[in-house]
């Protein structure tokens, strides 16, 4: 089982007059199987938790860990863009962060095109398609290394609404089946509803203003009564911390 | 693309209509490129007569006195002696000097250049290197060729460092170039998912460079030729420039276009058939991003 803590988590860029504040003094801790959605306004340092969370960036302060079962926990990462390798075709694309490349391995990768209806494109190079399949590569190569923690940041934004809705359920369906962690980053109140069980609000200088828990079972329906009124309790919470203008 | 697009919403046309469209597409790209080719051809077949039949009269028309035509000998005189030299074998002999000497001058050149690049990226070296890469670049390379003639005479030093002299500069801006355009998003990526570094060298930063160091062969190589053959015309005693020396200085200007024909030929086939192969196989994936 999964497991991230967070303690007294500061971040800033730059320094003297260029000093940016992205994440203040943040604590929390996630575990087990969780769907977690982080959300806020732009600029708020979602992707900067997700890029600290992923090794890619480091604290200024304070500490983050993740481990799984007593170890280090693998995590997959999709970026807010698709981040391909231009050279390397799709399917190069997700050997690339691969272990090995034995033949379960391939097969693998090829379930996961698959599933984002990509199975006939593992040829192609990512210049060959277009903004949304790319993304679709993107999903398809963080999930192919069956990771213990899955970080997407807004990975649906850039989809039409009927890929974006067959996306979601089958995300979700992954998560059911594999008792995983997702920390999913979104702009939408209404698809961290739909998706998550817990809610991180973020507000402009990175601190951590809200956490609301949604224990309303899954499949959850935007048209359902409940539904409704955890959305509009989450939008009551935006406004309430002055974060819808923005 | 020539594949439809899976998801885009396809109008059904009958199979007949398809096939016909597929046809239409492809006998326009015929006429096309028949075009392009006939236009080609015309020019070199306009170029070829004017000079066979009108030349002469036209220099001597010039000059107000009439040229003699052994100054000036017709393609066809010149496509005879091209044979005539080819057949007492002299021919490979000077393109395997000339060869060397680029091998040898412009291969240390490329060592040398992309070493300084990768060292330019510290602002130290940055400011040491920098005026030196803006004269190797911007001064005519005969400089260099005069110069080292003068010094080194016909050893073979003297072409390999005129050699490195004009074409390191375009090897160091190239890599340079490459190193500050880096794709940071794609090494974090890699990072992210716990990549080591060497498959992160291997299929991110070299992929990425490729393209700039081949900017850099290419333009280094054609600009190598060219001081090589120049330096052999001044300083040596065997290879392309050295012949054309011979030829001019005997005013046998028959051989002496011959020569100039071959080392035409010669780079023409370099960059046309080898270097366009090379760009073919290995950059396929950047026409792919053009394209679309
Ligand atoms: N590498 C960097 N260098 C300097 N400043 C940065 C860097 N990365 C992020 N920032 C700054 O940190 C702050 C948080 O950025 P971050 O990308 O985490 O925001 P975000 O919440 O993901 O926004 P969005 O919803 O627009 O994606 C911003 O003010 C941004 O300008
Ligand atoms: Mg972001």
């Amino acid at each position: 089982m999964a497991e991230i803590k967070i303690k007294n988590l500061h971040k800033e860029f730059g320094t003297g007059e260029d000093k940016v504040v992205a994440l203040e003094d943040v604590n929390l801790e996630i575990t087990g199987h969780s769907f977690v959605s982080i959300v806020g306004p732009s600029g708020c340092g979602k992707s900067t938790l997700l890029n600290i969370l992923t090794g890619i960036e480091t604290p200024t302060n304070g500490t983050v860990e993740i481990t799984s079962d007593g170890h280090v926990a693998a995590p997959g990462y999709v970026f807010q863009a698709a981040r391909l390798l231009p050279w390397r075709t799709v399917t190069d694309n997700l050997l690339f962060v691969q272990e090995d490349r034995s033949d379960e391995t391939k097969k693998r990768c090829q379930r996961y095109l698959e599933m984002v209806q990509l199975g006939d494109k593992g040829d192609k190079f990512p210049g060959e398609l277009s903004g949304g399949m790319q993304q679709r590569v993107g999903i398809a190569r963080a999930f192919s290394i069956e990771p213990d923690v899955l970080f997407m940041d807004e990975p649906f934004s850039h989809l039409d609404a009927i890929t974006a809705r067959a996306l979601r359920r089958e995300l979700h369906h992954m998560w059911d089946e594999t008792k995983k962690m997702v920390v999913f980053v979104t702009h939408d109140v209404g698809e961290a509803v739909e998706l998550s069980n817990r809610i991180l609000v973020f507000a402009k200088g990175g601190s951590l203003e809200d956490d609301i828990q949604i224990d309303l079972p899954f499949p959850r329906d935007p048209a359902d009564d409940e539904v409704a009124v955890a959305k509009a309790h989450v939008l009551r919470k935006f406004e309430e911390l002055d974060l819808l203008a923005s | 693309m020539t594949t439809t697009d899976a998801d885009a919403t396809t109008v059904e046309t009958p199979a007949n209509l398809r096939v016909t469209e597929e046809e239409l597409a492809r006998r326009a790209r015929r006429t096309e490129l028949t075009s392009r080719w006939f236009w080609r051809i015309l020019s070199y077949i306009a170029v070829l007569t004017i000079w066979e039949f009108a030349l002469l009269d036209i220099f001597s028309f010039l000059r107000g006195s009439p040229l003699d035509p052994k100054l000036l000998p017709g393609p066809s005189e010149v496509v005879s002696t091209f044979f005539e030299i080819w057949g007492e074998g002299t021919m490979p002999a000077a393109f395997q000097a000339t060869l060397t000497r680029i091998a040898v001058g412009f291969g240390l050149s490329f060592l040398i250049g992309a070493m300084i690049g990768i060292l330019m990226q510290s602002k130290w070296f940055e400011g040491f290197f920098k005026d030196a890469v803006l004269i190797s670049l911007s001064a005519p390379g005969l400089i260099w060729v005069l110069i080292t003639a003068i010094i080194f005479g016909n050893r073979p030093l003297g072409p390999t460092i005129a050699i490195i002299l004009t074409t390191f500069a375009l090897v160091t801006v190239n890599v340079s170039e490459g190193i500050k355009a880096l794709p940071k998003d794609l090494i974090d990526m890699a990072k992210s998912f716990q990549v080591n570094v060497f498959k992160r060298n291997r299929q991110i930063v070299i992929p990425h460079l490729a393209p700039y160091l081949f900017t850099g062969l290419r333009f280094g190589f054609s600009i190598a030729w060219k001081v090589t053959v120049l330096t052999e015309v001044f300083s040596s005693s065997e290879g392309i420039g050295f012949e054309m020396r011979i030829s001019a200085v005997l005013f046998d200007m028959s051989e002496f276009l011959t020569w100039i024909l071959a080392f035409f030929f010669f780079a023409l086939f370099l960059e046309k058939v080898v270097l366009e192969a090379i760009e073919r196989r290995y950059f396929r994936w950047r026409q792919a991003v053009t394209a679309s």
